[in-house]
């Protein structure tokens, strides 16, 4: 009798584990911000990653609003700030949205600070376009050709867009309360291209990322507030407005942190949109329309920022990284189908954090993604920086391709392609909210995983197959 | 005696578990995600027949159907909050004089008022996913003939010429269905001394629906009234 209630408790037991909700719960996050060697309280925005001294590493570039602008570079174990010239620092101007690419075709990516100094409409100081000319920084802006194309508009998120698919890239700017600008570099001078190609739109720009997302070119989602979302297809390098056709327009809701993820494993990207205090949304692209497939722990409305999709924890399976600003952050594991697993935070929940941006990195080269998250807004707090618990066993593969040029191919998209899955990832060219990911796409192995292999898709559209015989290393590739 | 015991326990563990696997249905969500389509012009005011419309043609079931209707005010045209509480009150029927109780989801008190003073309520019978049911709505008489058709309503939600456009909104015996009174029946006395001694269906839409309209300025003001009156 005794023996027949134990096998029954048994199988009571074993089942409600087996039938649990899409809850997991073990602390995923390690919180290293020890490693920040000099972490006072301050005011933090966006974040970008870039290699801002050209010596093969990247830093993290974190904005300061009335603080300077930081370049968190990994030295003898700490995160050491590498710069102090006062035009990258530039305590005064008040700096929100970053993001680098390489504008004028050298290598070397550029990085464009967006500054605002007002939360609407006309803005007093303007954005700054940093480059470095032997071991000094220079605003290109403030060259005298360049002067009169300065952005006084007030903005928040800026992103890379190599529209014609050759490596000349241009920097879209999410403005607020005045029309979008879009900046290249042509006959040697800084210009606004906006209202050329269809993009000079008033409205209250928050976010924007680009990628391939509807074309073989770099398309942009911008997403944006008190007014419709854009979804701007690149037709050979001008943009149409195709929002409302893919149901991605979510006019009465207002936009925040946006990334691009390959939701489903199946080779492309679709977009994770977050909404300020609204519903977040998961658009998978179906039938030419964007279905929103988050479910509702997902879309649960909050004060959300950045939201990140990244393989934190080297499983082969991707985390999004819901940043909210003075409410718990949250972090979702994507499983097969779309299936949105909540993992439940304890380190890194930052219940009391004003989070404002975030952005993640391999920054010590260990084969583990770094999670920076800044924060500030309306209360002064330190910089949190967190690293996933990962298995001793667990293997990764990093792809970091270069342009003709030999800068980050930001916009191209990486798959990999095995037995088991079929995933992109975008080489960020701008996403979160205000911030921009490390130039690398990074894949943690599924266990057995096996016949590897890369296809990379440059911004021209072009695919190259790469066959990958190794693991646990960074792989470059130089586009032909 | 061990297999009836293994189908009890799985049995129950699904029982257990249904709640965690049931994606519910997000109305609210649904009803944002297509705005754009319901007010492609984004003009919602006094739009609550939009909405009704909208709702009416999907293919649902009518619990879907009373869920849907709870979201929005017929009298504004705006989004309600999915936890808002209704407002108990009564309307007349059109036909019949007679008050009709029910309750009414709206965005905010003087809609109430509004709804009560220059509504109808009609019955109505329509077949849905899981068969034909019978409810009582709130319409408003065909508007499009009117000279003083307010400037900040589309007037082509509403008319063809000056016919309702059937497309756009839903015609009932050439009334203007603007939205749904929930759990509406006839209503006895205890009823209507409730609505007419309540702080607001009471007292405070008396002082309201006393105001002349000119100086009106709460609620979507002059806008329903009219479209409506």
């Amino acid at each position: 009798m005794k023996s027949k209630l134990m096998n029954f408790l048994k199988k009571i037991i074993v089942l409600t584990i087996l039938m649990s909700p899409n809850i997991v719960n073990a602390d995923f996050f390690e919180d290293i911000s020890n490693k920040i060697a000099d972490n006072p309280k301050r005011l933090s925005y966006g974040i970008s990653v870039a290699d801002i001294d050209q010596n093969e590493k990247y830093e993290f570039i974190v904005t300061g609003f009335g603080y300077p602008n930081l370049a968190l570079s990994y030295d003898n174990g700490k995160l050491i700030n590498v710069t102090s010239q006062k035009i990258f620092s530039d305590e005064f101007r008040k700096t929100i949205g970053v993001a680098a690419c390489d504008v004028d075709r050298d290598g070397y990516e550029e990085i464009y600070f967006l500054n605002t100094d007002t939360y609407s409409g006309t803005k007093k100081y303007s954005d700054r376009l940093i480059d470095l000319e032997g071991n000094k920084f220079l605003d290109m802006f403030e060259i005298e050709k360049n002067k009169k194309e300065l952005n006084l508009t007030a903005g928040r998120s800026v992103a890379c867009v190599d529209r014609k698919g050759n490596g000349e890239y241009g920097i879209y700017v999410s403005n607020y309360g005045g029309p979008t600008r879009f900046y290249e570099i042509e006959n040697n001078k800084i210009k606004d291209k906006s209202a050329d190609l269809n993009l000079d739109k008033v409205t209250g720009g928050r976010a924007v990322v680009s990628g391939h997302i509807l074309t073989d070119r770099s398309d942009i989602f911008a997403a944006n507030e008190r007014g419709a979302n854009f979804l701007l297809k690149n037709n050979n390098g001008f943009f149409e407005d195709v929002a409302f056709d893919y149901r991605v327009d979510d006019v009465i809701q207002n936009g925040r942190g946006t990334t691009l993820s390959d939701i489903l494993y199946r080779g492309r990207l679709d977009i994770i949109s977050g909404n300020w205090q609204g519903y977040h949304r998961a658009y998978v692209l179906r039938d030419n329309k964007f279905k929103d497939i988050g479910n509702i722990k997902f879309d649960k409305p909050s004060r959300i920022r950045t939201i990140i999709s990244a393989d934190f924890d080297n499983d082969g399976y991707d985390e999004v990284f819901m940043n909210n600003i003075a409410e718990p952050n949250k972090l979702f594991r994507i499983k097969e189908n779309g299936i949105f697993e909540e993992i439940m935070l304890e380190t890194g929940l930052e219940p009391d954090g004003f989070g404002t941006g975030a952005a993640v990195a391999d920054i010590d080269g260990d084969g583990i993604l770094e999670l920076l998250v800044s924060r500030g807004e309306s209360k002064e707090q330190s910089l949190t920086l967190y690293k996933a618990k990962v298995k001793k066993d667990s293997k990764y593969l990093r792809i970091k391709p270069l342009n003709k040029y030999g800068a980050p191919a930001r916009g191209a998209t990486v798959t990999l392609i095995t037995d088991q899955r079929k995933h992109s990832k975008t080489i960020d060219a701008g996403s979160g909210y205000l911030c921009q990911m490390e130039p690398v796409a990074h894949y943690g192995i599924r266990k057995n995983e096996k016949n590897f292999k890369l296809e990379v898709k440059w911004t021209n559209g072009k695919k190259e197959l790469i066959n990958i015989s190794e693991l646990n290393k960074t792989i470059t590739i130089k586009q032909k | 005696m061990k297999k009836i015991s293994n189908i009890f326990v799985f049995i129950i563990i699904i029982l257990l578990n249904f709640n965690s696997f049931a994606e519910e249905k997000n109305y609210h969500k649904e009803l944002i995600t297509d705005w754009s389509r319901i007010f492609p012009d984004q003009n919602r005011n006094a739009a609550g027949p939009k909405f009704f419309k909208y709702i009416i043609d999907k293919k649902i079931t009518y619990k879907d159907f009373i869920e849907f209707n709870k979201l929005y005010c017929a009298v504004s045209g705006s989004l309600i909050d999915p936890d808002s509480e209704p407002d108990f009150l009564f309307v007349n029927e059109s036909d019949t004089n007679t008050k009709i109780c029910g309750n009414y989801y709206k965005c905010c008190i003087p809609c109430s008022c509004d709804i009560m003073k220059y509504s109808k309520v009609q019955k109505m019978k329509y077949e849905f996913d899981d068969g034909i049911k019978e409810f009582f709505v709130f319409t408003i008489k065909n508007p499009c003939n009117k000279n003083d058709f307010p400037k900040r309503v589309n007037k082509d939600y509403f008319c063809d010429g000056k016919k309702i456009n059937d497309k756009q909104v839903y015609n009932l015996n050439d009334r203007i269905v603007i939205g749904l009174l929930h759990d509406g029946r006839s209503c006895n006395k205890d009823e209507i001394d409730y609505v007419k001694s309540h702080q607001v269906t009471g007292r405070y839409c008396e002082l309201r629906n006393n105001t002349p309209l000119e100086n009106l300025d709460a609620g979507m003001g002059d806008i329903f009234i009219k479209l409506a009156r």
